[in-house]
C-alpha cells in the first residue's frame, strides 16, 4: 500500500492534509503491520480528517462507528429486524399453514418450521451495523471508531476482541470472517483513561495543536484563496492565542474556519476591529473571549508585515 | 539493534513506564519496517509502540536521546573528522572493495564503507568482549575505552591499509592522490577510535542516570517530609502529582447498568420500539453515584511546611474527583482557601495558602481554638457524605485542646482522618494531644514521608471511598 514514510506524506498532502513525520510512520506501520491506530488529542486537531483522508488516498470506503455513552454490542454490531420477520410471518401465515398442515404431532410441527430457519434468520433480516459491515465487505475498507472515550468499558472489551479476531459469531448464522482485514483508526478526545488492553493492542499517536510551519502549510492548502499575508498573520495570531491560558484553545479546524470567514470578508490583513468582531469563530467560551479581547494589542502585536 | 532497543525498554520500564511483552515485540517489528537511516522516523515508531499515555512522552523523550544520540553522534563525528567530503575518495574505495578481491579484514572493510551503525555494533560487540558491565566511575572511561580498543586487531588493519595502497598504485594513481587517499583512511581509524571513547563515556552517562533516577525514588520516598531540600521538594511534586493521578483514575464515575431497581420507563419504551412496542427489554434506571465531598483543613504552621505543602498540591490536583472539596487552612485562626484554590494555579494556590491566607501565620498553635470556630461556623454545611482531611502534628502549646469541638464535628460527618506529620513516637509527649483527638477520628496515621502519604492514598483509595460505601 505504501512503500515508504516520504510516500504517506506526499500522497497525503495531494489528498490535502498535512501529515508530520510522525503522523506519516505511524500510518506507514500501521498499514504494514496490519495494527489499529489510536489517536489520541485535543478537539479538532484533524483526528477524524486522518481517517478520512486516509480511505481517501487508499480508495477504501470509510465506514464510521461513532460512539456514546451507552452504544452496546446490538447497535455496533448487528440487530435483527425483528419487526420485518414479524410482518413477513403474518403475511406467509397461510403458506406457514400449509407446511405443518399434515404434521402428525406438535414436535414433528416444530421440528418442520424449525427446519425452515434460514428462511427467517437469514441476512435479509439483518440490520448490520458498522463493525459487521466492516467484517463483511466485499471490498477493503477503512473502519474509524470515532470517539471511543465516550463509550462504556464494556464496549472496550467488545470492541478489542472484535479486533484482535477479526471475526464475529452470530449464533444463526455462523462465524463470520473478514474477507479482507480493514484498517482501522480509533480517536479518542482524552475523556476518560482508556482501558490497558485497547491501548496495547494500537499504535498509538499523539496528535497535538501544529506548529506554526505545520500551521501556515494547512491554511494554505485548505483555504488556497487566502493572501500569503493573511495567512502568517492569522497563523500569527492563532498561536499567539494558544500560548494564552484559556479553558478552550482554539483548534485547526477553527483557525481554517477563521481564515475561510476573513477571506470572504475580504480581508487583507488584520486590524483590531475586524478581529474582535470575528473572534467569536475561534474563542467560544466567555471568560476567553473576555481575556483575549483584553489581550488583543499583544496578540496582534508583530504580526508578519 | 535489536538488543539496544530492548536495553532502552528497559530503562523504560524502570522509569515507570508500563510496557507489555507483546508492545515490545511490536516495537521491534516496527523498527525492523521502518528502518534506521532516519533518527526521527525511528523515534516516531518507537513512541507510537511504547508510548502509549501523554504524560510519559517526556520520559521517554529524555531516555531516548541518551540510548540513541549515537546514530547522529556518529554521523556528525566522522564528518568532522574527515573535514570536507571527498566523494571521489570514497568512489574510487569503493570501486577497489567492489572488483578487486582483497583479502582483507572484517573491521577494514567496514572501516572504508563507513556505516555507522555496524561499526558501533563491532563497538558494542568488544565491548561486551571488554566486560563494561564494570564500569562504575568517571576515571575508568580511559581504561575501558582501552580494553575495548584492544579488542580489535589494529596491526592487521594497518597490514589492510598497506595493501589497499599496493592495489591503488597498481592501478597507476599518482602519488598525489595516493596521499589523499592514505590520509582519508587514517583519518577514518582515528574516527573510529573517538568512536569507542565517546561509547564508554555514554554508557557511564547511562549508568548515572538510572542510579539518580533509584536513588531518587527510593531513598526520597522515605526521606521526613520536613528534611527535604528544596530541591528535593521539587522533585517529589512529581511523585504527589502521580499520587493524585491514582486517586483520580480509581475515582472515575461509571454509572453502571443495574440488573435490579426501578424501571427507567422512557428508555424501555424507546427499546421497545425496535419490537413494534412490545417491551422485550426492560432498561433500569440508574443508580445516580455521586462524588463524595471532601473538606481540608491543613496546619499550616512552620512546623509543619513541607508536608502542608504536598498535601495541599495533592487537595488541588483532586478537585475534579470531588463534586465539592473546600479547603481551609490554620495556626490558630482558621480560614477558608476554597476560592484560592478553584481559580489560581497550583502553585500560586499554594504560596497563597502558606502566607497570604488571613490567619496570623506567626502564633502558636492552637488546634482547640481552631476547632471551635470551625464548628461554631461551618457545622452546617455538612453532611453525611462529606469526608474531613485533617492535617497537622498535634501540638497545641499546652492550649486548651477543646476536643469537644472535634466531637461535635465527627457526628455530622461520614468520617474524620487525620494524617500527623510527626512521628508516632512523639504522639502524646509534651504539648502533644493526638491521644486527645484520635477517639474522634476514624483514620490516625502517621504521613512522615512521601512513602507514607502514597500508603495513606492507597488506604483512602481502595477502602474509604469505595463503591457504595
Amino acid at each position: 500500500m505504501f512503500e515508504s514514510v516520504e510516500e504517506v506524506q506526499q500522497r497525503f498532502k495531494d489528498a490535502r492534509y498535512i501529515a508530520n513525520l510522525r503522523i506519516a510512520t505511524v500510518v506507514f506501520l500501521a498499514a504494514r503491520m496490519g495494527r489499529p491506530v489510536l489517536i489520541e488529542g485535543p478537539a479538532g486537531v484533524g483526528k477524524t480528517e486522518l481517517a478520512k483522508t486516509l480511505s481517501d488516498v487508499t480508495r477504501r470506503a470509510l465506514i464510521r462507528l461513532q460512539c456514546y455513552e451507552g452504544l452496546d454490542e446490538g447497535k455496533a454490531l448487528y440487530e435483527w429486524k425483528y419487526a420485518k420477520q414479524l410482518l413477513y410471518t403474518q403475511l406467509l401465515r397461510e403458506r406457514i399453514g400449509e407446511l405443518i398442515a399434515d404434521a402428525p404431532s406438535l414436535p414433528e410441527a416444530v421440528a418442520r418450521i424449525a427446519g425452515q430457519d434460514d428462511a427467517f434468520f437469514s441476512y435479509r433480516f439483518l440490520s448490520p451495523r458498522p463493525l459487521l459491515q466492516a467484517i463483511r465487505a466485499e471490498d477493503p475498507v477503512v473502519l474509524l471508531v470515532d470517539e471511543i472515550d465516550k463509550a462504556e468499558p464494556e464496549f472496550e472489551a467488545f470492541l478489542l476482541e472484535v479486533l484482535s479476531d477479526f471475526q464475529v459469531s452470530i449464533p444463526e448464522l455462523g462465524t463470520v470472517k473478514a474477507k479482507h482485514v480493514p484498517l482501522v483508526v480509533l480517536t479518542s478526545n482524552n475523556a476518560r483513561e482508556l482501558s490497558d488492553g485497547l491501548k496495547r493492542r494500537c499504535l498509538h499517536l499523539f496528535i497535538d495543536f501544529p506548529t506554526p510551519a505545520d500551521e501556515l502549510d494547512i491554511i494554505r492548502l485548505k483555504v488556497p484563496e487566502a493572501p500569503e499575508r493573511l495567512a502568517r498573520a492569522v497563523v500569527a495570531a492563532v498561536q499567539k492565542i494558544r500560548a494564552m491560558d484559556l479553558r478552550k484553545p482554539p483548534s485547526v479546524s477553527e483557525s481554517i474556519d477563521w481564515a475561510r470567514s476573513l477571506v470572504i470578508l475580504n480581508a487583507r490583513e488584520l486590524d483590531p476591529a475586524l478581529v474582535e468582531s470575528t473572534l467569536t469563530m475561534l474563542v467560544k467560551y466567555e471568560k476567553d473571549l473576555d481575556r483575549v479581547k483584553g489581550a488583543l494589542d499583544k496578540v496582534l502585536a508583530d504580526t508578519p508585515a | 539493534m535489536d538488543e539496544r532497543i530492548l536495553e532502552f525498554i528497559g530503562d523504560l520500564r524502570r522509569a515507570e513506564l508500563r510496557i507489555s511483552t507483546a508492545e515490545a515485540l511490536d516495537a521491534l517489528a516496527a523498527s525492523a519496517e521502518v528502518g534506521l537511516t532516519d533518527r526521527e522516523t525511528f523515534k516516531a515508531t518507537l513512541a507510537s509502540t511504547l508510548v502509549k499515555e501523554a504524560r510519559d512522552h517526556e520520559t521517554f523523550e529524555r531516555i531516548f536521546n541518551l540510548y540513541f544520540l549515537d546514530l547522529e553522534a556518529l554521523g556528525e563525528g566522522l564528518k568532522k573528522a574527515l573535514g570536507p567530503e571527498d566523494p571521489r575518495v570514497q568512489e574510487t574505495l569503493d570501486q577497489l572493495l567492489d572488483q578487486d578481491n582483497l583479502d582483507l579484514d572484517e573491521l577494514t572493510e567496514l572501516l572504508m564503507r563507513g556505516q555507522g551503525s555496524e561499526m558501533e555494533m563491532a563497538i558494542r560487540g568488544g565491548a561486551q568482549n571488554a566486560g563494561l558491565e564494570r564500569l562504575m566511575y568517571f576515571l575508568q572511561v580511559g581504561f575501558f575505552s582501552r580494553r575495548i580498543s584492544d579488542q580489535f586487531d589494529w596491526s592487521a588493519i594497518e597490514r589492510d591499509i598497506e595493501k589497499i595502497m599496493q592495489a591503488l598504485e597498481a592501478r597507476g594513481l599518482d602519488p598525489g592522490q595516493l596521499a589523499r587517499i592514505r590520509n582519508y583512511l587514517e583519518l577514518r581509524l582515528e574516527a573510529f577510535r573517538r568512536m569507542i571513547r565517546q561509547h564508554v563515556q555514554r554508557e557511564l552517562e547511562r549508568r548515572a542516570y538510572r542510579a539518580g533516577e533509584q536513588l531518587t525514588r527510593e531513598v526520597l520516598a522515605d526521606k521526613p517530609l520536613f528534611a527535604l531540600t528544596p530541591d528535593e521538594v521539587a522533585q517529589m511534586k512529581s511523585v504527589v502529582a502521580k499520587l493524585a493521578r491514582r486517586i483520580k483514575d480509581a475515582l472515575a464515575l461509571r454509572q453502571r447498568q443495574e440488573h435490579k431497581g426501578r424501571i427507567d420507563s422512557r428508555r424501555t419504551m424507546r427499546k421497545s420500539l425496535s419490537y413494534d412496542g412490545v417491551p422485550m427489554e426492560i432498561v433500569l434506571k440508574r443508580r445516580h453515584r455521586e462524588k463524595p465531598k471532601l473538606v481540608t483543613i491543613c496546619d499550616v504552621s512552620d512546623s509543619v511546611r513541607n508536608a502542608s505543602r504536598f498535601m495541599l498540591q495533592l487537595v488541588w490536583s483532586l478537585q475534579e474527583c470531588f463534586s465539592r472539596v473546600r479547603s481551609y487552612v490554620f495556626v490558630s485562626e482558621i480560614a477558608e482557601v476554597t476560592q484560592a484554590f478553584a481559580a489560581y494555579p497550583v502553585e500560586r494556590a499554594i504560596e497563597w495558602a502558606l502566607k497570604g491566607a488571613p490567619v496570623d501565620y506567626h502564633c502558636r498553635s492552637d488546634f482547640g481554638y481552631a476547632f471551635n470556630r470551625f464548628a461554631t461556623t461551618e457545622l452546617e454545611s455538612l453532611d453525611r457524605k462529606t469526608t474531613i482531611l485533617l492535617l497537622g502534628d498535634a501540638r497545641n502549646n499546652y492550649n486548651d485542646p477543646q476536643a469537644w469541638a472535634l466531637r461535635q464535628i465527627r457526628e455530622r460527618v461520614k468520617g474524620i482522618i487525620w494524617l500527623n506529620p510527626e512521628g508516632q513516637w512523639g504522639w502524646g509527649i509534651g504539648d502533644s494531644v493526638m491521644p486527645l483527638y484520635a477517639p474522634a477520628c476514624d483514620i490516625v496515621r502517621e504521613c512522615r514521608t512521601i512513602g507514607q502519604l502514597g500508603e495513606v492514598v492507597d488506604h483512602l483509595v481502595h477502602q474509604w471511598w469505595r463503591r457504595g460505601r
